[in-house]
């Protein structure tokens, strides 16, 4: 990955060097670089090992989070998952702030935002409400067979 | 962090709560209660668009005299619900290792029908019959629940013309295409009082007199004359109706929509678990998850796939169902 042009293509490019359509891209990918430090170098061995794979993470750490103050991105997840999400992690007392949201509609990203008092980070919630709206499905599909029983049972209805 | 996720407020402190009002062969309905609204309309979504069923998605057609179009034909035939009994173990084709696609990932049906007689004749779902090997003797046979067992009408011929293709049915989610849809309606409602004032009724001198109640106003209590808004209250019951097209029984449709929330859970667990050992997320993910061999992990919404849909003109004579191609087959803006 070359890092090494980042002078050359700073913030005052003259506009006859390239068409203006051509100045944004290469800005864009020189900051990616240079901010998400972390991604970098897995960035570059996914292309190259798993060229095949079209979606190999599904959640990201987006850059600027802290431990306990964190946002991440959900690949092909929507308002299904955002907001059950949201409100189960909202339910832990240790969690001081969560939210969600879809930043474009046709892009099939979902951010959620978490931010914890001390004593827990924002890892741990976002795992900890995860298995908490498991097993809440857990329990309304144990709470809805056992009304479809008693459904049948009261009705004298078989299979 | 120890503290009970399901008991919390005072109105919530039994946990959820599922009381059946009515169910049949085509519905289920049924009150949901102690849940919040934001999971209430999870499973809601889950139910309408995100359940694996089967509908065919690629047709042969060998011969078709018939007055009506080759995929105008292939349409209708997408169409046609097939029962799922079973879907859970087959393949999504692009996940599976064929080339286009093998008993793993599809159910093939023929059609061939000419008309001998000197009437019209009308050729329905009866007459797809499914062919080769499948994972049980139901999956993919065509939905018929009509009292004369014909199924749904797939076109008519007149004497001499004929009809015979070739139908590859494949697994998919209703997120991709509305034919894969299990239900054919969601009724969801709360509030039945309009307490929360949720709902800016429109009349002509008094939305009481004009607004027929919902059926479920009795199962509320009414709001009492001249009572103040309670701007503290939040929506705790929740009414569904869950109508089904046959592809699953309904309450099939209620136990699979929860399944599928969990294995989305499962599946994220799954992922930041493993990669705990590396460095925080960013970690190289294995591509497992698409096809975990545990089965309760294999779920992957259609999206972005491309194996599930066929170009027609590829194939001499094929055509795919029209929807398989369009545009709107890569994003899905409906998330």
């Amino acid at each position: 990955m070359p890092s090494q042009l980042k002078t050359s293509g700073s913030d005052d490019v003259s506009m006859d060097d390239a068409p203006t359509s051509h100045q944004p891209q290469q800005d864009e990918s020189m900051m990616d670089q240079d901010e998400v430090e972390d991604d970098e170098e897995n960035d570059g061995e996914e292309e190259e090992e798993e060229e095949e794979e079209e979606e190999v993470q599904r959640v990201k750490l987006l850059p600027g989070s802290t431990e306990t103050a964190a946002s991440f991105e959900f690949a092909n997840e929507g308002h299904t998952l955002g907001n059950a999400l949201r409100y189960v992690i909202m339910k832990n007392p240790e969690v001081e702030f969560c939210a969600y949201a879809i930043p474009h509609p046709s892009e099939a990203k979902m951010n959620v935002r978490i931010q914890t008092y001390e004593g827990t980070t924002a890892i741990q919630a976002l795992e900890k409400g995860l298995a908490d709206l498991q097993d809440l499905c857990d329990v309304v599909n144990d709470k809805f067979l056992e009304a479809r029983q008693k459904f049948q049972e009261q009705n004298g209805v078989t299979a | 962090m120890d503290y009970d996720p399901m008991a919390m407020d005072d109105a919530e402190s039994l946990g959820p709560v599922v009381k059946i009002s009515q169910a049949d062969s085509v519905r289920v309905k049924f009150e949901l209660s102690n849940a919040d609204i934001s999971f209430a309309n999870s499973l809601r979504r889950v139910m309408l668009g995100e359940i694996p069923t089967i509908a065919i998605d690629l047709v042969e057609i060998e011969e078709n005299s018939s007055v009506l179009a080759d995929e105008f034909i292939a349409h209708r035939l997408g169409l046609i619900p097939l029962n799922a009994e079973g879907v859970e173990s087959l393949l999504y084709s692009r996940d599976c290792d064929c080339e286009e696609y093998c008993e793993h990932c599809s159910v093939k049906l023929t059609l061939h029908a000419k008309c001998t007689g000197e009437e019209n004749m009308s050729v329905s779902a009866r007459d797809l019959v499914p062919s080769g090997d499948r994972m049980n003797q139901n999956l993919g046979t065509p939905v018929i629940t009509d009292s004369d067992g014909l199924g749904p009408l797939l076109l008519k011929l007149r004497p001499g013309q004929e009809i015979k293709l070739e139908c590859i049915a494949k697994k998919g989610i209703a997120k991709e295409h509305a034919k894969w849809a299990p239900s054919a309606a969601i009724g969801f409602e709360y509030d039945p009082h309009n307490k929360l004032r949720h709902i800016d009724y429109w009349y002509e001198s008094d939305p009481k007199a004009e607004w027929p109640p919902s059926e479920y106003a009795d199962w509320e209590e009414p709001p009492a004359e001249g009572e103040p808004f309670d701007y503290d209250a939040v929506p705790n019951h929740f009414y569904y109706n869950v109508e089904t097209s046959g592809p699953l029984s309904p309450d099939g449709i209620v136990t699979e929509g929860i399944k599928v929330i969990q294995q989305k859970l499962a599946m994220l667990i799954h992922e930041l678990t493993e990669g705990d050992g590396g460095d925080g997320y960013n970690g190289p993910r294995s591509p497992e998850y698409n096809s975990g061999p545990d089965g309760g992990f294999g779920y992957s919404t259609s999206y972005g796939g491309n194996g599930g849909n066929q170009s027609s003109w590829g194939g001499g004579g094929g055509s795919t169902t029209p929807f398989g191609q369009t545009p709107f087959q890569g994003g899905n803006s409906w998330s």
